[in-house]
């Protein structure tokens, strides 16, 4: 054996052993490794077998045609068992939860309520990988379900505790495509990508344009107040629905060239702003015209505006199922938390409609897909202006021939990173 | 007589110090650029041992700093950023360090005090608050308007290289013009009074005593803030976003932020360092060669 295969093996056995303290078996750990396509970089012996076109540890890759069914890691907890006491501690973004409803929640418990951030998904997905938060329940997005089931990170949950799934939530989500059964998660929020823009700035009628999505590509006249999402998904996404691709988790390198080049021309064109910041930007007049989500309208609508400006300056656009993404985040129970029994409660506590209204109108701005929450009601009542009902969810926006931006190979994520990255770079 | 040992043992916090804020993360930080991704999560597998490390990534990234390529262009833009906010921090920081150091008698204090408060205000917050006073309809461009200068102000904040330097420069000069007043404060007023004496003009005394002797306050304040402003993001994201002034720092943050390529934003971190030491070193050659001249 050459030297160099003697230093391959001696890394695979490395990473192999780190996989091991991640409850893999040998064989599973192998297998990971050959899925991630990091045969070539640990272990010439590994290099020679082809790269798989699966997820994390070797898992299949859920899209909303192929549903996956999460394989069973451990037992649930077992039916009526105590609420803990103490301190429970959710794992979520900043602002992405009322505060009022974690303190409705610790009273109801009688438990201290405690929220433990993180900035986003692959630190959040970090944090929990080493220990470094102890936490009991945690928000993800779907993309990131496969990966944290891979690296049993996540303990199957117990749907006796959660009856507000079946009761409240829309029958979509009951069995998600990316979590047959539901077998770890539960549905939170959710949220169409769009346009954002201003109708006392932008003259074109966005809705009514061939293609929608163009209005960034002759959006000249709005240089310098033009915006991107700040993500490389959502990024590169827009540069593929522009040019009528709907395949949003390719990883054909000439789609992802091709929609490179257009973020490049896109520059060129109107020199937009890459950042996260349009759902106030819009209200503020910072921002004319902003890929968005649908979220950031009504919330650009209900805290940003400045006094005497009305909300009706402030539309959403999207393209409706199968033509743009539509996203979803949810909630799960670390394999470690300490507080199994309340994380569940806190599930089923957060899907109840009046929680679930109140976190929704009261501070996130982003939807929770329960039944009693829909576009008629939420105009009725007046929480969502009746020109922005387009920026509302509904149930049948999920589900087969829905787009959803979810998990790629390791070879893909490089792919959308680099490109992406390019991009931001200016050249 | 003290004992040897006790001069050696002042220097263990600073030493300690060093290894435990500098030597070891630069160490984890080059670990990972030469290390693995863990096959799952794709966090960074540092590797400690030089004879494992893996140099694949950085040969292609290194291609990529060649001319006409991706990072050697990012790299231009950032350095032409930096040279510019550099000379005008020079420019606006000497006259004020020579008011304060031979002309601010009893208010000296005070401005040295006034210098210092910015610090007191986050380097975010003071960023964010001139997003304030440049937004369109801010207090800048509504100051302009009023007063006839320009009835149409550009959006500064809609992705200009000017506003990205002019942050750059209003962020870092306190860090300028403190080393200088240090420097001009050493310069020995005998030797600016025998420059008169010996019948030089002011304006030849300055050029030919005052600046020279105040050569290393400039070459020290030239580096302390070339070097955060090589690692900086934040200042061209937050007033700028654009990618067209994006700097070689938001390169760094993007990888090591977020995605399966740590590796990368730890090898570009290992290669501006490079060439970061290389200024150091001629900043270190010039302190040594100055202090041989006043031997």
């Amino acid at each position: 054996m050459t030297e160099d295969n003697n230093h391959g093996n001696k890394t695979l056995e490395g990473v192999v052993k780190r996989l091991g303290e991640h409850g893999m078996s040998r064989r599973q750990a192998l297998k990971a490794i050959i899925a991630s396509g990091m045969g070539v970089a640990v272990s010439p012996l590994v290099s020679r077998v082809a790269w798989g076109a699966t997820g994390p540890g070797g898992l299949p890759l859920a899209r909303p045609d192929k549903p996956v069914t999460l394989p069973m890691h451990g037992d649930p907890i077992a039916d009526g068992l105590k609420p803990e006491s103490g301190t429970f501690t959710v794992f979520n973004y900043s602002d992405y939860l009322y505060k009022a409803v974690l303190d409705k929640f610790g009273e109801k418990y009688d438990v201290d309520v405690q929220l433990t951030t993180f900035a986003n998904m692959d630190q959040c997905i970090t944090k929990l990988a080493n220990r470094d938060v102890d936490v009991d329940v945690t928000e993800l997005t779907p993309d990131r379900i496969t990966q944290a089931t891979a690296g049993k990170l996540l303990q199957p949950i117990n749907h006796s505790y959660i009856p507000n799934l079946k009761k409240n939530v829309w029958p979509q989500l009951h069995s998600p495509f990316y979590d047959r059964g539901s077998r770890y998660t539960v549905p939170y929020a959710c949220y169409t990508t769009g346009i954002g823009w201003r109708s006392d700035k932008v003259s074109e009628d966005i809705p009514n344009m061939d293609n929608p999505w163009s209005i960034f590509w002759n959006a000249q006249d709005y240089k310098g107040y033009a915006g991107i999402i700040n993500s490389p998904r959502e990024a590169i996404g827009l540069a593929m629905l522009y040019r009528g691709n709907t395949d949003l988790n390719t990883e054909d390198p000439k789609v992802i060239d091709q929609a490179l080049e257009d973020l490049q021309e896109l520059v060129k064109v109107c020199n937009p702003k890459v950042n996260n910041t349009e759902y106030q930007t819009l209200a503020q007049g910072k921002s004319w015209l902003h890929q968005a989500w649908s979220g950031d309208a009504l919330m650009n609508v209900w805290w940003y505006l400045p006094e005497g400006q009305t909300g009706d300056v402030i539309q959403y656009w999207t393209a409706g199922k199968g033509k743009a993404p539509i996203q979803n985040d949810v909630w799960a129970v670390p394999v470690f938390s300490k507080k199994p029994v309340l994380a569940h409660l806190w599930m089923n506590f957060i899907l109840e409609e009046e929680n679930a209204h109140s976190n929704f109108v009261n501070f996130t701005g982003y939807q929770p897909p329960i039944n009693s929450i829909n576009a008629d009601s939420l105009i009725a009542e007046g929480t969502v202006p009746e020109h922005l009902s387009s920026a509302v969810v509904r149930p049948e926006d999920f589900g087969p021939g829905s787009i959803q931006y979810m998990t790629l190979t390791a070879e893909g994520q490089r792919m959308w990173q680099d490109a992406y990255a390019q991009f931001i770079s200016g050249v | 007589m003290y004992p040897r040992w006790l001069w050696q043992a002042c220097a263990a916090p600073g030493v300690f110090w060093l290894l435990l804020l500098f030597i070891v993360p630069f160490y984890a930080v080059i670990g990972v650029a030469f290390g693995q991704l863990d096959p799952i999560f794709q966090n960074p597998i540092p590797i400690w041992n030089p004879l494992h490390w893996n140099f694949d990534n950085t040969l292609s990234i290194l291609a990529q700093f060649v001319p006409g390529e991706r990072y050697w262009l990012v790299f231009v833009r950032t350095t032409k950023y930096i040279f510019f906010a550099v000379a005008i921090s020079l420019l606006i920081a000497y006259p004020v360090a020579y008011y304060i150091s031979r002309h601010a008698r009893r208010t000296k204090t005070i401005l040295l005090v006034l210098l210092v408060l910015p610090f007191w205000v986050s380097y975010l917050m003071r960023m964010l608050a001139w997003v304030g006073l440049l937004s369109p309809d801010g207090l800048v461009n509504n100051f302009l308007i009023w007063s006839h200068i320009d009835t149409d102000p550009p959006n500064w904040l809609g992705g200009h290289p000017g506003t990205v330097i002019f942050a750059l420069i209003y962020g870092y000069i306190p860090y300028m013009i403190l080393p200088l007043v240090a420097a001009l404060d050493r310069i020995d007023k005998s030797l600016i009074e025998a420059s008169r004496d010996l019948g030089m003009t002011a304006r030849q005394t300055f050029f030919r005593v005052t600046l020279p002797l105040s050569k290393m306050g400039i070459l020290g304040g030239c580096v302390i803030i070339t070097l955060p402003m090589f690692g900086d993001y934040y200042t061209p994201q937050i007033v700028s976003g654009s990618p067209e002034t994006s700097m070689l720092g938001n390169q760094i943050y993007l990888y090591f932020h977020g995605g399966p390529q740590p590796d990368v934003g730890a090898t570009l971190t290992v290669v501006l360092s490079l060439f970061l030491a290389v200024l150091m070193a001629y900043y270190l050659y010039s302190v040594a060669r100055a202090q041989k001249d006043l031997q």
